[in-house]
């Protein structure tokens, strides 16, 4: 510029000058001074952040080496490709047959007895209790001790080997290796002596094994139950002298794995095909079309057919199961789970890293407001907005900064530790190491400081749009508003609240969203609770019957039909068939046949071929409703059934379908006696053993809500008293930088003659509204937002239940809320009253 | 434009408002001052002065009419520019001081210091405006004519061709105000500077080299003051 040249001032000062070293920025020595002043709301503000961060980063270190060591266990303890059950012993000649499917198959037989820390003399006879209380099963069970099954197996060398976490490995016939989660969740201790049916075995070691680190009892359950669910190892001695039917299970890998999942399940879903009609025919072929072909001259009685079959008597078996890897829960649902966990976490993360940079920005736009003529004049005397902007947003840099590393160092110590404490708690996991992560470094650090200073830089960017005039003039009012809002002819005191309300507008709307965001977790920590035990006791209420018994076949061996003395006993009929579409594309769903004038599935209505009721979360869960045709398919065949929907029935156990006993076995091509087993209110005893497939008991039915419970009712009430430390610091934070904003006006007030009373009446009274209002408000949304979030999970999961919170449950929420806001309304009173009268004096142009 | 014309204001206009509430502040103001000069804008409230100061300044704008420095017009400058005027060539006084409370006097000047490549002594300053001894102190530490100084530091001290100065004394007392203006005056002979200072007090334009007397947003008076007097011995 041409008036550089004409500086005659300058040129005069030049030599003085020109040996001079730039000066510094000394705006940059007020942020210490800047901290020291307000350390309060920055060590707030840094522990809220510390906490946040380290949580998450805790979360996404620990299962992030738990879930490194989870994949590297699949090779070291050569881990599956897949198994499936046979109804009997394969013959060494179907087993040939199988292998030659291009996969090598190792033996894995496991018995399921029951499993208990007392002596079977020591426990109360059924019929004792029954006589004496008159409880139900279900009831005893409560109050006594939890049935508990344990799947073993024999030591198992070549595949699936276990990892032992605790002791040794079982040496003698008399011990026993039993899962280690399931161990930690009932307290057995390596040495202690467990029942396994009526024998005692000594607890040699704990185990993990990677084919079981979520202990599902069925691959189609709707949860896992590490409470009453067990597996474990012991001698072949040992194995073979329990008393209980042999499960004829094989694991098999394949010569040549498959890349990619797709292939996975491509090779797998041509081998389940292929093993039905293997053990269908006695190894005689695998393909389907001729083993129709056998099957169709079979009933027409081929000499030549039923030759071959004579022949192959004893290799003719059933593929009762089959699951391969990929789709294996026990193997997967924990990895799975882990990553859900990463991901909610990382959502909350971001959405209260949000509420704290609103937080911070508010804070600094109030700092802007009362530096407005410094900015001014600063703006005036040739500083950039850039400079200015800067200088603003390095306390958030610093705070963030500082925060992450603090939490970082807390992630990788104690909320890592923490949350792999979680984890052991729930699954079975092998030993791990932690590992440095660049993506949750990214994840917990990066990208919510990336939040804090976008966030920080639009709302001090839009502040300091305005002209140096308009700060000069403390003029920062961005509306175009020319007068003041009319407001009703109310009270002068309603109507000054009103003009406080507006004033701080931003201020509260952060309040409003920062308790929306507390409420939405105590929702959780005190709905999620509330819903376990509300379905707990409405199936208690409304189970089919305290015992579903699934025989083997309908006949014994003798071909005799299996009948029973038990009085309450009933004959019915279960399958399963998977769902094609809607929310939740495979869910198993149980078809039940129930005879006429059924005393357990109560449905009045005469349903013709196609026609079912289905049970209530199946609608729930579908949004199916009457009227309403479904299509489900069998799971490991190509074959699909269409139903209209009747009625809904209610039933909140599980997702199901039922029908008339008749139609069902004509549906499913059974002959017309055929059944599958007995629902009953009271144990048989007169079935042998070794007819019986298994027997679904009220335990198992309500195994979610067990699980459940086990891994989150500890950690729900920290989470409300987290909510709650978090609501004090929040609401502390906010109401400190409205009180702080409005610090003039106050002391105004009180030069006016206004009494502390009559001020926390204007203020505190206002803040106390808003909170209330903003409790009620967002209890709602909260409940919503569980609802909604529950919906989501349900729709990964098998199953369904709805989302329950009580009238007492809504309030004590809110008064979670209005505590912690008493708490805070106490130092806001003091903090009021601090307030000097000379800060309107000095502050009056 | 004459080698001593330094900054001349041609026909400068300026309103606020819209429709009937619209008020004309400057209504075509015409003058120059040379290079080096103090020249004073006096004038009683609502005559226009502080908003002439301000569009000198650069922090307003002229509806109409141009401000020239240095032959350089304003109203062709963009924000940044504008910025960079005020940064290079503009130091400015106002009459609440507008301090960083947080920092101390040292560091208050500093935030000058900072804007300029080759900014004055700091600590020679500080003993020309009588506050080596207070360098440390606070703002609020200090009276209403130490912060004062500690403003005036902060605008010379980078040496600016024009120091503005908005009613510098109106929250003094009369014997700070004189040591104030007596401290412009010594840096305006000192530096060389173009003072321009705005107030309404009438015995100040007897220390300066030229009084614009303003009255309703025009020029009605343009004194080349012959017979300036030191600020010591100012009187009202």
């Amino acid at each position: 510029m041409a008036i550089n040249s004409n500086n005659s001032a300058g040129k005069a000062l030049a030599p003085a000058a020109s040996s001079r070293k730039k000066v510094k920025n000394p705006m940059r020595k007020r942020l210490f001074r800047e901290l020291k002043k307000d350390w309060k709301k920055y060590f707030v503000l840094f522990l809220l952040m510390v906490f946040m961060i380290g949580l998450a980063s805790g979360i996404d270190v620990g299962n992030d080496s738990m879930m490194a060591a989870i994949d590297e266990s699949y090779e070291k303890y050569t881990i599956e490709n897949g198994h499936f059950e046979l109804r009997e012993k394969a013959s060494p000649a179907l087993l040939s047959m199988i292998e030659n499917e291009d996969i090598t198959v190792y033996e894995q037989f496991y018995k399921d007895l029951s499993e208990s820390k007392t002596a079977p003399n020591e426990m109360k006879s059924t019929s004792d209790i029954d006589e004496a209380t008159g409880a139900k099963p279900s009831e005893r069970l409560e109050s006594d001790e939890k049935e508990v099954t344990v799947r073993i197996f024999k030591i198992r060398n070549e595949v699936n080997r276990a990892c032992v976490m605790k002791g040794e490995m079982p040496s003698n016939a008399d011990e026993i290796a039993i899962d280690n989660n399931h161990a930690y969740v009932n307290k057995i201790k390596v040495g202690d002596t467990l029942y396994i049916g009526e024998s005692a075995f000594t607890v040699s070691g704990l185990i993990s094994s990677s084919d079981y680190t979520t202990l599902f009892k069925k691959n189609s359950d709707f949860m896992f139950n590490a409470v009453d669910f067990d597996i474990a190892v012991m001698t072949e001695e040992g194995w073979e002298s329990l008393p209980s039917s042999v499960f004829y299970q094989y694991a098999f890998m394949y010569n040549e794995k498959p890349a990619t999942t797709a292939e996975q399940k491509e090779k797998a879903d041509a081998l389940m095909e292929k093993l039905a009609v293997l053990s269908a025919t006695g190894g005689f072929t695998d393909e389907k079309a001729a083993a129709e072909e056998l099957a169709v001259k079979m009933q027409q009685q081929d000499p030549e057919v039923m030759q071959l079959l004579a022949e192959r008597e004893g290799d003719i078996n059933e593929l009762k199961d089959f699951v391969p890897e990929y789709a294996n829960q026990a193997i997967h649902f924990a990895p799975e789970d882990m990553g859900s966990d990463k991901a909610i976490m990382s959502v909350l993360v971001y959405i209260f890293i949000g509420v704290l940079a609103f937080i911070f920005a508010i804070t600094t736009s109030n700092t802007i407001t009362s530096e407005s003529a410094v900015i001014g004049t600063l703006r005036a005397t040739g500083y950039t907005r850039g400079e200015i902007l800067r200088h603003y947003m390095l306390m958030p840099i610093i705070v963030t900064l500082l925060a992450s590393a603090a939490g970082n160092i807390l992630g990788y110590t104690i909320f890592k530790d923490a949350a792999v404490a979680l984890y052991y708690n729930s699954y079975s996991l092998v030993t791990y190491e932690t590992l440095w992560n660049m993506d949750a470094f990214l994840v917990t650090t990066i990208l919510p400081l990336i939040l804090m200073l976008l966030i920080n830089f639009i709302v001090i960017y839009r502040k300091l749009r305005l002209s140096p005039l308009r700060f000069l003039r403390k003029d920062l009012r961005t509306s175009k508003r020319k007068k003041a809002m009319r407001l009703p002819s109310w009270s002068f005191l309603k109507r000054f609240r009103l003009r406080i309300l507006f004033d701080n507008m931003g201020g509260y709307i952060v309040l409003f969203v920062g308790i929306a965001f507390v409420m939405l977790m105590l929702a959780f920590s005190i709905g999620l609770p509330e819903t376990l035990d509300h379905y707990k006791a409405n199936l208690d209420e409304n189970l089919i019957s305290n015992y579903q018994y699934i025989l083997k076949g309908y006949k014994d061996e003798e071909g005799n039909v299996i009948t029973t003395s038990e009085e309450s006993a009933e004959k019915y009929s279960v399958a399963s068939l998977e769902t094609i579409d809607g929310a939740h594309k495979g869910e198993e769903i149980s078809v039940y046949g129930y005879e006429n004038e059924s005393s357990y599935i109560k449905i009045d209505e005469a349903l013709s071929a196609n026609e079912i009721y289905i049970s209530s979360p199946y609608s729930k869960k579908f949004r199916l409703s009457e009227g309403d045709t479904i299509t489900l398919k069998e799971k490991y065949e190509d074959k699909s059934y269409d139903f209209v929907i009747k009625g809904i029935y209610d039933y909140d156990g599980a997702l199901c379908v039922f029908l008339p006993q008749e139609n069902f076995n004509k549906i499913f091509g059974l002959d017309a006696d055929a059944f599958t087993g007995f629902l009953s209110q009271n144990a048989i005893s007169d079935i042998n053993y070794e007819d019986i497939y298994t027997v679904v008991t009220l335990e198992e039915v309500m195994s979610i809500a067990t699980q459940l419970d086990h891994s989150m009712g500890g950690m729900m009430d920290m989470v409300s008293w987290v909510c709650l430390v978090m609501a004090v610091l929040m609401m502390y934070l906010l109401t400190k930088i409205i009180i702080e904003k409005n610090a003039t006006s106050i002391s105004m007030v009180k030069v006016l003659g206004y009494e502390n009373k009559e001020i926390n009446s204007l203020y505190i009274l206002l803040t106390s509204l808003v909170v209330l209002f903003s409790a009620v408000a967002t209890a709602a949304l909260a409940i919503l937002g569980l609802a909604g979030v529950f919906r989501l999970y349900m729709n990964s999961l098998n199953g369904w239940f709805d989302v329950y919170i009580s009238p007492m449950g809504i309030a004590k929420m809110i008064l979670i809320l209005v505590v912690s806001y008493a708490i805070v309304a106490i130092f806001d009173t003091i903090r009021i009253k601090k307030i000097p009268l000379a800060d309107a004096l000095k502050n009056v142009e | 434009m004459s080698e001593q014309e330094f900054l001349k204001v041609s026909n400068v206009c300026k309103g606020f408002g819209e429709g009937d509430s619209r008020q004309e502040v400057l209504r075509g103001m015409d003058f120059t001052v040379q290079k080096g000069e103090f020249c004073v804008l006096l004038g009683p409230s609502g005559s226009g002065k502080s908003t002439l100061l301000n569009i000198i300044g650069g922090i307003d704008s002229a509806d109409d009419g141009y401000i020239a420095i240095a032959g350089d017009k304003l109203r062709d400058m963009d924000e940044k520019a504008l910025t960079r005027y005020r940064r290079k060539h503009l130091g400015y006084v106002f009459q609440l001081y507008n301090l960083i409370p947080n920092l101390n006097v040292k560091e208050n000047i500093e935030v000058g210091a900072y804007l300029s490549d080759k900014p004055l002594d700091i600590d020679d300053l500080l003993n020309t405006l009588g506050l080596w001894e207070h360098r440390y102190k606070l703002p609020n530490q200090l009276s209403g004519g130490q912060q004062q100084r500690t403003s005036i530091g902060r605008a010379i001290v980078k040496n600016p061709d024009i120091l503005l100065c908005d009613e510098p004394t109106g929250a003094l007392d009369y014997n700070t105000s004189k040591e104030i203006l007596k401290l412009i005056e010594d840096v305006n002979q000192k530096y060389g500077n173009t003072v321009i200072m705005v107030t309404h007090n009438n015995a100040i334009s007897d220390m300066a080299d030229h009084t614009i007397k303003l009255r309703d947003g025009k020029v009605r008076k343009n004194i080349i003051n012959e017979n300036k007097i030191s600020a010591v011995d100012l009187d009202w």
